[in-house]
């Protein structure tokens, strides 16, 4: 995933003049300046997974991860969003957010959008709309889009809405922004794994996609706000060198499907932290974890070339993953 | 792919933005371009009601990757070039080319290229692009095949307008390119016939003098060449015949000792259309200014040059100090001139005669008497002339005058008049032909940049300048264009360029080509051009088909150079040609009795004459010597035998 902003275009302009056109006393806002990720989004946690592979969580090296270097993947899934605060109303911020998501297919070494669903890009106001006057209805004029609205004040699952506070406001924006992008990426996989067999690299988690239990989705997720190892377990974790993963454990989040996963050390930890090169594997759950573990791993490492420099996240990232988000910066 | 499918897009950027004479466009990693190609663009949006069309030539390429510095790549394969095979992706990686625009349709308002579709272009997109519509219509058809542009499976042929290249609108020719690839000579060869076979007829018709300066280039334009498959296809596609030159008269003058011709092409089986090329005096001193350096010939000297061409040259003269009556019509004459009034200077112990001073006409006699001694082989003492045929010039002939083995001073001499006779009878229209191309190699050498202003180069500058107002057109050639006289080069509407020498181009003049241009240039093959004609507003790259004439080295090679022979070996090549009758022994038999001299002017008279009897005019030529008739022997008288007796016998 990969959050952007940047000024206002030609496309952003004119679904503002279409919004101020609905809803009076909206200000622009000079420069159209991005929000960053909320840092309070999900805190850091650990939490311990039941294994699936041994009794402990042991080290594993990963068998002949140079010997054939050749990877398994046909394709990558990734989305990315951009969320910008475009203008003002008393107050609350007038959000404008552009997500998308694509498939990107390899042929003969070389990377080619997917044509089983071509990509998207969708752009929408993520507005407080309880905070705000109800939009006027003004027919649209012949040639213009129709003026996408969500609103991004929706109860949580508590019950309890944002607060009517500007940061509170820009929090709950982002996150709807991230639901939506999520959602679209979500899309992807499915129809993916509806027409095709070839595994698809997917950059983030699956056990939030709705067919998660299909084999060719395999999700490598390169952020570890939540560790799934405690203890022991989490050092052995942390010990891992370059080529070897860990005992395959299961995860279960709430409301999500359940799938296998494990932590895999992509590139050589030495004069680096922890978290260098360290990713973690979802897979669908399978009867032969182990040498699924093994033949996937080996094809995440052979991913990791040629280097996903100069984004700043080269040490976990795939190149296939990296091309992704150039497509989508390019299209959206 | 498809011909209709795009082959790319143009994009433009502020920092690379497209312009009306340039634009910018990528294509896929595997499309058939390169520089050279010629692509047209299809605006998206109309002009005035107009999708626009633009042409344009690539002429830069570039090619990157998302890489941002080449250690990124290092260390992707942890050092390791090997490992990089390896990598299940290749890098996103760009072809992205820069085009220069050829022509835009429609032509007004002149606009930046807009964005669109690229396409190859075709052969009707070529004709189009560059502007050759307007010279290949049908009643109008000036267009003289160049060569063939190839480019992604468009085959499209190249025409040069014949107002454009001979004349009346811009004329003369160019050609640069490194030696030894034989690009020049082959060009110019096979350019000559295309234009003998697409010339069109209502403007009249057209011969070539070609100066052979070097090797055995031009010696065999009369006998078949071998070409190859993909040459006669070319020559099919190019229409024109791959035939040698049905028509070629070739011209040299005699060696020094005057037996043999002074050329490559002097094997006795090629004798029957060479024709000795010789001069006396009357045409030698109408160019004395061509041998005879400004620190040589003062206002002195001069004067009584002029005084000798008025006065003595053709013409009865006398003077009291003269001890006969001169009618100088040779060299010979002329020193037996020079020798009677020296001889009468010294009787009357004067320092003058006629006001020019003893010295000032010792320094002219022995300048002049110098030239048939430079010039051996040319200018003949006898004053014997043997020219081409000004006046009966023949259509689609070409003249090749072989000044190759010459001494540079005979070279000039015989540039300097054969231009100078062609311009004169070209201006009174009498020349034979109508429009007439000169061919000259070495530039360098003839028309140089620096150095003296010779008579050579102020005849080049003039047929440059002025000669295609006559119909004389100059096809010129050199090895470093930048080191010929801009306004010898600057003249010629029409340059080729074969393969470059890096130096050459790196020189100020070929600061207008991109550096991939120059890079291709530097690269070419054997038979192809790069072109630049009036009506292309970039240069185009063409391919050409071998000559279908015998080239100088296999020439050379089947029909080897005849070294000096006897006399009566000379004569009998000579006149065998024009009476296969004749015998070694019958040559022997008529010139046993005269001297060396007598015999080569005897055989010279009849080349010159080539009458129907050849035997009976040669031996004509001869002064009537009476055979010697043994003396009988006188009858000794017998001698007495002495007495018997006698006391004093032995």
């Amino acid at each position: 995933m990969r959050a952007t902003s940047s000024g206002r275009d030609v496309a952003s302009q004119a679904a503002l003049r279409m919004l101020m056109a609905r809803l009076p006393g909206v200000t622009a806002v000079d420069g159209a300046p991005s929000i960053e990720p909320p840092a309070s989004g999900d805190p850091p946690t650990v939490q311990t997974a039941e294994l699936v592979e041994g009794s402990s969580m042991q080290v594993i090296k990963v068998p002949d991860p140079e010997a054939d270097a050749q990877s398994g993947f046909a394709a990558f899934l990734d989305g990315a969003q951009q969320v910008q605060v475009m203008g003002d109303h008393a107050g609350i911020p007038i959000v404008y957010g552009t997500v998308s998501a694509a498939v990107r297919l390899r042929v003969n070494r070389r990377m080619v959008t997917w044509e089983g669903l071509p990509p998207r890009v969708k752009r929408s106001f993520f507005l407080p709309r309880r905070y705000l006057p109800p939009l006027s209805e003004v027919p649209s004029l012949v040639g213009e889009s129709q003026l996408e609205v969500v609103d991004s004040a929706k109860a949580n699952k508590n019950g309890s809405f944002p607060i009517m506070h500007p940061t509170a406001l820009l929090d709950s924006a982002f996150r709807a922004v991230n639901e939506m992008r999520e959602q679209l990426e979500h899309e992807f996989a499915e129809a993916w794994c509806a027409s095709e067999k070839a595994p698809l690299f997917i950059d983030g988690g699956i056990s939030g996609i709705p067919n998660a239990s299909s084999s060719c989705a395999v999700g490598v997720v390169k952020s570890h706000r939540t560790l799934f190892a405690e203890g022991d377990a989490l050092r052995t974790v942390f010990r891992l060198s370059k080529g070897e993963r860990s005992s395959v454990f299961r995860v279960s989040p709430r409301s999500r499907s359940t799938v296998y996963s494990w932590y895999l050390r992509v590139r050589d930890v030495s004069h680096h932290d922890s978290m260098w090169g360290l990713v973690r594997v979802e897979i669908a759950r399978c009867d032969r974890p182990t040498e699924r573990a093994d033949e996937i791993s080996r094809w995440v490492i052979a991913e990791m070339s040629p280097l996903s420099l100069p984004d700043g996240r080269w040490d976990k990232m795939a190149y296939g993953i990296r091309d992704c988000e150039e497509f989508l910066r390019a299209i959206s | 792919m498809s011909r209709l499918e795009a082959l790319g897009r143009v994009v433009a950027t502020e920092r690379k933005p497209n312009t009306p004479h340039e634009f910018h466009f990528w294509t896929a990693i595997d499309s058939p371009v390169g520089i050279g190609t010629i692509v047209r663009v299809d605006g998206a949006q109309p002009v005035d009601g107009q999708i626009p069309h633009i042409y344009g030539i690539i002429v830069e390429g570039f090619s990157y990757t998302d890489l941002q510095t080449p250690l990124h790549d290092v260390m992707s394969h942890d050092g390791s070039p090997t490992q990089a095979g390896f990598a299940s992706t290749e890098r996103a990686e760009i072809r992205l080319y820069t085009a220069a625009v050829l022509r835009q349709i429609p032509e007004d308002p002149l606009q930046p290229v807009p964005m669109g579709q690229v396409f190859l272009a075709e052969e009707e997109d070529v004709q189009v692009a560059l502007r050759m519509d307007g010279y290949l219509r049908d009643g109008a058809h000036t267009g003289i095949p160049i060569g063939v542009y190839r480019a992604g499976g468009t085959d499209a042929v190249i025409y040069l307008d014949a107002d454009f290249l001979l004349g009346p609108e811009a004329a003369h020719l160019n050609i640069t390119g490194v030696s030894g690839l034989a690009t020049k000579t082959s060009a110019v060869e096979w350019l000559l016939a295309s234009i003998f076979e697409h010339f069109p007829e209502d403007k009249g018709s057209i011969a070539a003098v070609c100066f052979n300066v070097k090797g055995p280039d031009l010696c065999y334009l009369d006998q078949p060449g071998r070409i190859e498959a993909s040459d006669e296809q070319l020559y099919e596609k190019l229409e024109v015949d791959p035939k040698p030159f049905q028509s070629v008269e070739y011209f040299a003058p005699y060696t020094a000792k005057g037996l043999t011709l002074n050329t490559f092409r002097n094997n006795e089986a090629l004798l029957d259309n060479i024709t000795p090329l010789t001069w006396g005096l009357r045409e030698v001193l109408q160019f004395a200014e061509v041998l005879l350096n400004k620190d040589d010939v003062d206002a002195k000297a001069d004067a009584l040059i002029d005084f000798i061409k008025e006065n003595i040259i053709d013409k009865e003269f006398s003077d009291p100090i003269l001890q006969k009556k001169h009618m100088v019509q040779s060299f010979a004459d002329l020193d037996a001139w020079f020798r009677d009034v020296l001889q009468g200077m010294e009787r009357k112990d004067g320092d003058s005669w006629r006001t020019h001073h003893v010295a000032t006409i010792r320094k002219v006699r022995n300048r002049l008497s110098n030239i048939s001694t430079r010039c051996a082989g040319l200018v003949t003492d006898s004053g014997a002339v043997s020219d081409l045929p000004f006046g009966s010039f023949g259509d689609r002939t070409v003249y090749v005058v072989d000044v190759a083995n010459l001494e540079e001073d005979a070279q000039d001499l015989i540039f300097a008049r054969i231009v100078s006779k062609l311009r004169e009878h070209l201006e009174r229209r009498d020349l034979g032909v109508k429009h007439l191309i000169v061919f000259v190699d070495e530039l360098n050498k003839y028309a140089p940049g620096d150095g003296a202003d010779t008579y050579v180069r102020k005849m080049l500058l003039d047929i440059a300048e002025r000669g295609r107002y006559l119909g004389l057109v100059l096809f010129g050639a050199q090895q470093f264009r930048s080191q010929v006289h801009r306004r010898v080069v600057g003249n010629s509407g029409t340059a080729l360029f074969g393969r470059m020498d890096p130096d050459e181009l790196s020189t100020p003049g070929y600061a207008v080509l991109s550096p991939a241009t120059r890079t291709k240039l530097a690269t070419l093959e054997k038979g192809q051009l790069m072109v630049r004609h009036p009506h292309f507003t970039q240069p185009i790259f063409v391919r050409f088909p071998r000559p279908s004439v015998m080239q100088g080295r296999e020439g050379s090679e089947r029909y080897p150079q005849s070294s000096e022979v006897s006399i009566e070996s000379a004569v009998l090549r000579g006149l065998r040609p024009l009476d296969p009758s004749i015998t070694l022994t019958w040559v022997q038999d008529i010139t046993a009795l005269y001297t060396e001299q007598e015999v080569i002017r005897a055989r010279n008279a009849t080349l010159l004459a080539r009458p129907t009897d050849v035997k009976a005019y040669f031996t004509a030529q001869f002064r009537k010597i009476i055979p010697a008739q043994p003396a009988p022997r006188p009858m000794a008288a017998t001698i007495r035998s002495a007495p018997e007796n006698d006391p004093y016998g032995f």
